[in-house]
């Protein structure tokens, strides 16, 4: 039996057996539902289910790998031609996803190898490290710290922008772990829905700093001094001050210099700025002066040390997805593909307690084809898989060949990555 | 009539782009377009209605932006809904940009002379309604300081009454794309923009503009019907020409040629990528288009050796054209020797193109010979150089 006929029997059977998980979406009927099935690499897309009982009976008779349903709302959703769904309005969805910004952990779990040069290595890369070509066969891996700062960075958005800055309330937000890397964020708001792809671009720019003008915040140049912001502003340049503050309170002389390395600063630079800490922090505190005077930071620099630390303040978020309004993401409740884990929806209080990879609360798991009785053979089709954490215990690493006897769960993780094949 | 509806009145006097015109001057405001004509062209008292149309297009056509504003009574409605009509049966993309143009900054200088006359809170008041009027959501508040910066001695505070909900604040300015008005730039606090009360003057200029912009995409099917019907009327007709053979006398002032040669009598156009098409086409429909692309447009252009004159001419399309100006900033331009912007800097700025043309160049790059691999264009020059060799083999997309 191949992987694929294997996983869209039990993909099958969790559909059949847990409807429920089948959470209806606000505005069912008006979204547009895409399905990726498991014999072909396409999205079966431009459907539409006018309740919820067909959707779930869809889904037991056409088990998908992967399905989806619009953030945008249709009058016709199923129309074949974007043109005359007769568009409605868009929720602003937030994608997180650790797969699109580094995490130290990266240099443990994912490797790469060169199909030009055969070099491999470990770590997030863009080209071989040493014949700089780009043809580079990506092999990722995921764990406990990447998916929990996969949380800290949605967390980030909501407590430090859409909470505070927005007034976004917390019965507006969807919330969902994708099943995989990372987590979504819907919100549903009227005045909301109805914001074009050019105003979203700017939501982009906030959440993440782009595009920032310290000059209209009030940073500037003059007769060869630096003045700096004040601290009792409420825009974007109090989160600057307020980051700053806080690295110079809380973060060690080490922490601040690895800080500074990476952003470019030379030795000498990094010295003279750990040199004046107490005195950079007595004129943040206050309101009435506020030249900025450290040896050797002139505009250049200091234009670069800030753009370090909105760099820290903004928001990791995929782009493309926040600005596209015909875009699918995930519905709650569905199977990712990649892993056989649940998409798991959740509320904003659900949200801090929660931890994907070992999750107490039952009915918070995404993880629903646990079990230790029942166990799978298998054989590891790729080189390498990392040592890996779940649900308490420790697995691998598994090299190329090895044929091993493992619980359901974790046998269908490695069997949905395609880094393992049924042993008969 | 009470103190309420007439100041509701009074206001849609003044400006009557307002939609509540349609409930307080229904009579007016809905009436048959071939109704409304006839009842202006067929009595002497409206004449200075008709005077003042014809004065608006021709400063329009000369590119001024002044214009003496008309005492707000029930003729500033049916000039305002003349404008509209004509514009619609005109159906000339270049010719409304230059009347929104206009219209959008005569509004804004009536606005800002009501708040920085003798009685400001009454000028705040106006704004106010205004807004409210036009459905936005905005908090009045007691004056706040919301932004303070300090170079030297010198303290400047910005103070405002008003707060803007962020979707308002977004629909109205992301279209400006100038660094002032991006979100990132702003104060917001609570779903609220803090907003003075010039900028938020500015943001509803473009709001009109907008709104004049609207007339040529509404019931297209329908106007060679209405222009038939309304030429019935000779001297409406009669005024419509004289517009036309003014704006086709003025046009020749300013007519330019989009032909890029970096070689004499070559046209380039169709070896520019998307994002430098775009800019040449809104020039084209005389749009004021934002300083960032007028930047772009003119590196690309030096970068391409084509001459500071052809430059201009190209700009001279403009709504705000000013030869002066656009001759010292090309030149300008062309002694710094600034390079172009990068797909990835054009991307950051909204400019990038690729995907509202499809451009298939853009969006799925091109395979690299020398790297057996495809590669994303990442500069618009190396992308007409690419297109260049591809046409000159024989290659389309």
């Amino acid at each position: 039996m191949t992987n694929s006929t294997y996983l869209k029997r039990v993909f099958q059977s969790y559909y059949r057996e847990r409807k429920d998980e089948i959470i209806p979406v606000s505005s069912l009927k008006k979204r547009e539902f895409g399905f990726i099935p498991w014999d072909k690499k396409i999205m079966i897309r431009h459907m539409g289910f006018s309740d919820i009982n067909l959707l779930r009976e869809y889904t037991v008779n056409n088990p998908p790998r992967h399905m989806y349903s619009s953030g945008s709302l249709y009058n016709l959703p199923n129309n074949q031609e974007m043109e005359y769904k007769d568009y409605v309005g868009c929720d602003l969805i937030i994608d997180i996803d650790v797969d699109h910004f580094y995490t130290p952990c990266k240099d443990k779990h994912d490797f790469w190898y060169c199909q030009e040069c055969n070099h491999s290595g470990k770590g997030m890369i863009e080209k071989c490290t040493k014949c700089g070509s780009l043809k580079i066969k990506k092999f990722s891996w995921f764990c406990e710290i990447c998916l929990d700062i996969s949380k800290k960075e949605i967390l980030n958005l909501i407590d430090n922008f859409l909470v505070p800055d927005f007034d976004i309330q917390a019965n507006e937000m969807q919330i969902a772990f994708s099943g995989h890397r990372g987590y979504h964020l819907k919100i549903e708001n009227d005045k909301i829905r109805q914001l074009t792809s050019e105003d979203r671009r700017e939501l982009v720019d906030y959440f993440t700093g782009r595009n920032i003008n310290f000059q209209i915040l009030g940073f500037d140049e003059h007769a060869g001094q630096i003045f700096g912001f004040l601290n009792n502003n409420k825009d974007w340049s109090r989160k600057i001050t307020d980051k700053i503050q806080n690295m110079l309170l809380n973060n060690t002389n080490e922490e601040i210099t690895k800080f500074l390395e990476q952003i470019g600063l030379s030795k000498n630079l990094i010295i003279s700025f750990i040199n004046s800490k107490d005195y950079f922090l007595n004129i943040l505190k206050n309101n009435d002066y506020n030249l900025w005077n450290i040896e050797g930071f002139g505009i250049t620099t200091w234009k670069r040390f800030l753009k370090g630390i909105v760099h820290e303040i903004g928001v990791e978020i995929d782009e493309p997805v926040t600005i596209d309004i015909h875009r699918l993401i995930r519905y709650p409740g569905s199977l990712h593909g990649k892993t056989g884990f649940k998409v798991q929806a959740l509320t904003l209080e659900e949200l801090y307690e929660f931890n994907p990879l070992n999750e107490n609360k039952k009915h918070l798991n995404p993880i629903v084809f646990e079990s230790y009785e029942y166990k799978q053979k298998i054989k590891i089709s790729s080189i390498e898989i990392p040592e890996f954490y779940i649900r308490d215990k420790t697995y691998g690493p598994y090299f190329k060949d090895d044929i091993i006897d493992i619980e359901n769960h974790i046998a269908i993780l490695l069997l949905s990555r395609d880094v393992a094949i049924l042993e008969e | 009539m009470s103190n309420n509806s007439s100041n509701l009145s009074q206001l849609l006097q003044q400006y009557p782009w307002l939609p509540s015109l349609k409930d307080i001057y229904r009579d007016i405001a809905l009436k048959d377009p071939i109704q409304f004509i006839n009842d202006i062209f067929d009595n002497e008292q409206y004449d200075p209605i008709i005077e003042r149309i014809s004065k608006f297009f021709s400063v329009a056509f000369e590119n001024l932006e002044i214009f003496p504003p008309f005492k707000p009574d029930e003729n500033n409605i049916s000039f305002y809904l003349l404008l509209k009509i004509i514009l619609f049966v005109l159906n000339n993309k270049r010719i409304t940009n230059r009347i929104a143009n206009l219209y959008s900054k005569v509004t804004y200088s009536e606005i800002k002379k009501e708040l920085e006359g003798n009685n400001r809170r009454n000028g705040i008041f106006i704004l106010y309604q205004i807004c409210i009027n036009l459905g936005l959501n905005i908090q009045y508040i007691e004056e706040e300081t919301y932004h303070t910066t300090l170079i030297r001695d010198n303290k400047k505070e910005l103070k405002t009454n008003f707060k803007l909900y962020f979707t308002d604040f977004l629909h109205l300015s992301s279209n400006l794309k100038d660094d002032y008005r991006k979100l990132v730039n702003n104060t917001l606090s609570k779903g609220y923009v803090y907003i003075i009360p010039k900028e938020l003057t500015r943001l509803i200029q473009e709001y009109v503009r907008k709104k004049i912009l609207e007339i040529n995409q509404i019931d297209k099917d329908n106007i060679e019907n209405m222009r038939k019907s309304l030429f019935n009327n000779q001297n409406f007709k009669s005024l419509y020409d004289n517009i036309y053979s003014l704006w086709e006398l003025k046009k020749e002032d300013f007519e330019y040629s989009i032909q890029v040669r970096f070689e004499k009598d070559k046209n380039l156009m169709e070896l520019f990528p998307p994002c430098v098409k775009e800019t040449l086409i809104l020039i084209k429909e005389g749009q004021n288009i934002p300083h960032i692309s007028r930047l772009f447009l003119t590196f690309f252009l030096l970068a391409l050796d084509y001459p500071v004159d052809n430059i201009i001419e190209i700009f001279s399309a403009t709504p705000d054209f000013n030869k002066q100006i656009a001759q010292y900033q090309v030149e300008f331009a062309k002694k710094k020797e600034y390079s172009p912007h990068s797909c990835d800097t054009l991307k950051s700025l909204n400019l990038c193109m690729a995907t509202k043309y499809k451009d298939k160049l853009c969006i799925e790059g091109y395979f690299s010979k020398k790297k057996e691999q495809e590669q994303k264009i990442k500069h618009p020059l190396f992308y007409t150089q690419l297109k260049q060799y591809k046409l000159s083999k024989g290659q389309n997309d």
